[in-house]
């Protein structure tokens, strides 16, 4: 293709989306390998800032990873171990469990993030006394806990439906699933990187499930592995399609790969470009999903500050002892404090907006200096960035 | 014996720094009588009382002078602004052209005046109705709007939908800043000691952001009304607001009242403003045509390489979208570099002495002469020796040698190391910033031209732009009072080009300076590109220009520089990305991923870079200073492609190097 072809192609893409036609797969493929990454970038924002405005969601959480045995084995992954006694190997206790949330019994957090490793060699009622025991503490806190990929473990185990083990969770204490565990769809990159943990269609169906039983979740992409660029594109359609179906998704979460410490160490750090693209890209193939998501965790703060005006509407939270991006080589920091995420936010000429878990708006930032904070970002263009009423006066 | 003028200041925090010296030290007359009594009011009362008489001097809004044109205006002194204001808003909750009633803070008349310029400008009539001082913003509802000024602005952003900053709607609209208050006489009564009195206040009052700041937040909290933090004032303080007023401000005090004559706003005819001491021009002799700036439009225009002014590059910086900007950038970038082609240089970064005199406040690297013994280094030959081997084993071309300002290190320590390097090495000396080379004039009582031949003689290829910071004296006489101005930088540059050297020139952002402060940098550097190119097209190539911008963010940790400005790689994408616009005349733009990581590196190739600098086998400053990233020249060509170029190995000159020997 000639530039002149592509950018007469990238109008058309253009008028799609502002006319809120849902994209094809072939628009999606063309928005990745379009060179204008600031024209995508722009697009993206044009619809980030349609549906949200200046508002960029964080809130505050942390996380607890309470078994790193697993018996799935998966390429990409530096976390988990296999199986119990092997070194670094480590299944919590209930009371330890407990202990995470003792410890910061005094903090505002309003999100738990649960997600563990599979590990058969322990009671089902260890699960759901995971969520009971958090619970009983804390009966205010939302517990988003264990992925599809866990969830189908648990029916597969303990011999249950998906419903079936879903209410049972639910009943002790599950409020939301996270989004973990697609990793890429195809069949062809499934079966290289984690050909033993559930398929895409089961992924789909546990979402599908919980979905109808009134819960809300995310979904996740990862990225930077083996897949083609088409074959995020069909992830992305995928996702597409059953929130046409039951409207359950949240958030959609592309996961930056991490190569270090795991059989896929080879391969590169996806680059800022790609991070940013895919951003881009997820915001416009996923016109009804309400929200985008940059885990500064994995891409860095510096990426996920810009990702804000390439599509991403939430910064996720202050998180808190992640394990499992940094055992595969995460520089970022562990803990972000609530003044840095909101400093991110109005350096980058947004507002900050706490929520929880399913977007209840908890604080909004009204511009007004906070303390830990000595001075705001440049005051003229952060204040003013394009809200300038320039027509008017 | 006189007795003293009786002044009359404005009670806001905007005027402080005018009048709060003279109650700290009041300055005396030559036989040690007081010059002004003090005293405090509102705008628009201070005007009130100088013109019933009650006052002899006091601060008044521009709009009251209309009616008293025998009053003596103190000149380049005011309270302006090149752009926003924060303290002179209009606030509603439904878009200004739907507004049906404007409640007027009763306390500036410059400011009523300058809103219904701006409305019947736009052709809108909502009803104006006065409101007492400070209440204001408890009428908006609906389709009520208020202008709300003074300290009270300073709580209202994110109340209400709409805000608009008066203050920077009128730079949009004529490109000028705007003068809201001056010093105002009764006619016949101020000396040339008072004058100076009032030029010295000021200039105390500028330096004392800070402790002024502190003071108002106590006085704020002490009163029980809230407060914000005391940087926020001070920043307020030292770059909202503008204390002096020069030919640009004045041409923004004319337009202003010429625009609001011409529409019938007053009646006050061709004003002249009468200066103390002098006679400013009449009004219709500065004026000039003025379309309104329009983003877009500007933007259009500067990626298709049209020159920018000043004030549209303050007006971009000010307003345009980070994207927008970035995106025009690109633009620009692909019409300069069509090759689709990022360049970078393996060099070697040797910083060969720690000791210097300067005492930059940012710095964290030196070591003063004091504990030289303790900490200091100067690098030996040996030293020197290895870390050259090292980099032409990596396929290094050149050294980056900088240093501290050592006063041990005489010129011909200097020369000796240059000589020993060009016979030993295959490597091209990029030595010695502007900075160092006006240590060592000053150190062998020698011109710079001197220093510079006899370096040059010895093997010195290029000069790096070091030591820039920002190109403008009221940010250096803060961050680094001891080291050279503005001026002498630019000197050395000159200087250079002149004796056929190619230099870069730098940037270092986030030091709480103003978009003005960053404009000016901007355009000096261009000006002098403009006499260098000159100079090559009129005698010929061999003469030297800039070769290279880089702009970088402060790195603070562990400096003495205490604030915290915005160093944040947002802002760093929009000042590289203006600065492609606006540097129409240089050819190359570095980006700085040391600072900022690759991966930021890699989107400011989108935003007008096309240089990705140096594998950095060492560097030892920013390190110092909380910057952490290394990279490998094959890392740092994945990301150069990453952002869909082809890397291309360079020189200093900015000369491709055969594939064949990469």
């Amino acid at each position: 293709m000639s530039p002149a072809t592509d950018s007469a192609r990238f109008r058309t893409v253009a008028d799609k989306v502002r006319a809120g036609e849902p994209l094809a797969f072939d628009d999606g493929v063309f928005l990745y390998r379009y060179p204008d990454l600031l024209a995508v970038g722009a697009l993206a924002n044009e619809v980030r800032e349609r549906l949200h405005g200046d508002r960029t969601y964080f809130n505050i959480n942390f996380h607890i990873n309470p078994t790193n045995v697993c018996e799935a084995d998966c390429q990409f992954c530096s976390f988990a171990r296999l199986q119990p006694g092997m070194p670094q190997a480590y299944t919590m206790s209930l009371d330890e469990i407990r202990g995470k949330l003792v410890e910061r019994k005094d903090q505002p957090v309003t999100e738990i993030h649960i997600v563990s490793g599979l590990h058969g060699g322990v009671p089902w009622s260890w699960y759901t006394d995971t969520l009971r025991v958090l619970k009983e503490l804390r009966p205010d806190i939302h517990l988003k806990a264990f992925t599809a990929v866990e969830i189908h473990f648990f029916a597969e185990k303990y011999g249950k439906s998906y419903a079936q083990a879903l209410r049972e969770l639910v009943d002790a204490g599950l409020g939301s699933l996270p989004g973990g565990g697609a990793e890429i769809f195809a069949d062809r990159v499934r079966r290289k990187i984690c050909r033993d943990k559930a398929t895409a269609e089961q992924w789909l169906e546990v979402h599908r499930t919980a979905h109808r039983m009134g819960l809300r979740s995310n979904c996740t992409m990862l990225y930077g592995t083996v897949e083609t660029l088409e074959e995020r594109v069909d992830h992305m359609l995928r996702l597409r399609a059953l929130q046409d179906e039951t409207g359950g998704f949240q958030t959609f979460i592309p996961l930056a790969f991490h190569p270090d410490g795991n059989r896929l160490d080879k391969l590169p750090r996806p680059t800022g470009v790609d991070s940013l693209r895919t951003y881009a890209v997820g915001r416009l193939m996923l016109h009804n999903i309400p929200h985008i998501k940059a885990y500064w965790i994995m891409i860095g703060l510096d990426t996920a500050q810009i990702a804000q005006s390439f599509g991403v509407d939430d910064l996720d939270g202050t998180v808190q002892e992640e394990k499992i991006y940094h055992m595969a080589g995460a520089d970022t920091p562990q803990v972000m404090t609530r003044t840095g995420l909101i400093r991110l936010i109005r350096e980058a000429g947004r507002r900050a907006v706490e929520r929880d878990t399913l977007y209840e708006v908890r604080w909004e930032d009204d511009g007004r200096p906070l303390p830990g904070i000595r001075v705001e970002a440049s005051v003229p263009y952060s204040r003013h960035r394009k809200r300038v009423e320039l027509s008017v006066l | 014996m006189a007795t003293p003028l009786r002044l009359c200041a404005v009670t806001f925090l905007n005027a402080w720094p005018l009048y709060q010296p003279l109650l700290e030290r009041p300055p005396l007359d030559e036989d040690g009588e007081p010059l002004f009594s003090v005293e405090e009011a509102l705008p628009s009362e201070c005007a009130r009382r100088l013109a019933a008489g009650e006052c002899d001097v006091a601060l008044v809004p521009v709009a009251s002078y209309l009616e008293h044109p025998e009053w003596e205006v103190v000149p380049e002194v005011g309270i302006a602004a090149r752009g926003a204001v924060q303290t002179v808003v209009v606030v509603s909750e439904v878009p200004l052209p739907e507004v049906t009633r404007i409640h007027l803070d009763a306390a500036s008349r410059s400011s009523v005046l300058l809103l219904r310029t701006l409305l019947t400008t736009e052709g809108l009539e909502p009803e104006l109705v006065p409101a007492p001082h400070g209440q204001g913003a408890s009428r908006v509802r609906g389709t009520e709007a208020a202008l709300v000024i003074g300290d009270a602005a300073f709580e209202l952003p994110g109340r209400f939908a709409h805000h608009i900053d008066l203050g920077a709607r009128w730079l949009a609209l004529t490109g000028l800043p705007m003068v809201f208050a001056f010093w105002a006489a009764r006619p016949g009564r101020l000396t040339e000691a008072h004058v100076r009195a009032l030029h010295a206040a000021r200039d105390r009052g500028i330096g004392q952001a800070e402790p002024l700041a502190r003071r108002y937040c106590e006085q704020r909290l002490a009163a029980g009304l809230p407060a914000q933090d005391e940087a926020f004032y001070a920043n307020y303080l030292r770059r909202t607001i503008r204390y002096r007023l020069d030919s640009w401000e004045r041409e923004g005090l004319v337009e202003y009242i010429a625009r609001s004559h011409e529409l019938h706003l007053h009646d006050a005819g061709d004003v002249h403003v009468r200066f103390a001491a002098r006679e400013h021009e009449g009004v219709a002799a500065a004026r000039r045509a003025r379309a309104p700036l329009r983003v877009d439009a500007l933007l259009q225009r500067a990626a298709a390489g049209e020159r920018l002014h000043l004030h549209e590059g303050i007006f971009l910086y000010e307003q345009a979208d980070t994207l927008a900007l970035g995106h025009a950038a690109d633009q620009r970038r692909a019409a300069l570099h069509p090759e689709g082609v990022v360049t970078y240089i393996i060099d070697r970064n040797v910083n060969y002495t720690n000791v210097c005199t300067a005492r930059c406040k940012f710095c964290n690297f030196y070591v003063p002469p004091t504990r030289k013994l303790q900490e200091g280094y100067v690098h030996s030959k040996e030293v020197l020796a290895q870390k050259f081997r090292e980099t032409e084993a990596l396929g290094g071309v050149q050294i980056l040698l900088q240093g501290g300002l050592n006063p041990d290190l005489r010129l011909e320590w200097y020369e000796d190391l240059f000589r020993w390097t060009k016979q030993n090495f295959s490597l091209r000396l990029h030595a010695l910033s502007p900075t160092e080379i006006i240590h060592i004039a000053h150190l062998e009582d020698l011109s710079v031209a001197q220093v510079l031949q006899r370096l040059r003689a010895a093997g010195m290829d290029s000069l790096p732009g070091g030591g820039a910071e920002i190109l403008h004296d009221e940010v250096r006489n803060r961050i680094s009072p001891f080291k050279n101005t503005t001026d002498e930088w630019l000197e050395v540059m000159r200087q250079a080009h002149v004796l056929g050297m190619k230099t870069t020139c730098t940037m270092v952002f986030g030091f709480q300076e103003t978009a003005e402060h960053t404009l000016v940098h901007l355009h000096r550097l261009r000006a002098l590109q403009d006499e260098a190119l000159a100079r090559r097209r009129a005698h010929g190539e061999h003469h030297g220009q800039f070769t290279a911008f880089i702009v970088w963010p402060f790195q603070a940790e562990g400096t003495r520089l205490k604030l915290r400005d915005d160093t944040s790689p947002w802002r760093y994408l929009r000042v590289q990305a203006l600065a492609r616009l606006y540097l129409d005349n240089i050819p190359n733009l570095q980006v700085s991923w040391p600072t900022l990581g690759p991966e930021i590196g890699e989107v400011a190739l989108r935003m007008g870079a096309n240089d990705f600098g140096s594998v950095m086998i060492e560097e030892n400053v920013v390190s110092q200073a909380g910057a952490h990233f290394m990279l490998t020249a094959e890392q740092i060509e994945h990301h150069i492609r990453a952002a869909g170029f082809s890397p291309r190995r360079r020189n200093m000159q900015y000369d491709w190097l055969p594939e064949a020997a990469q």
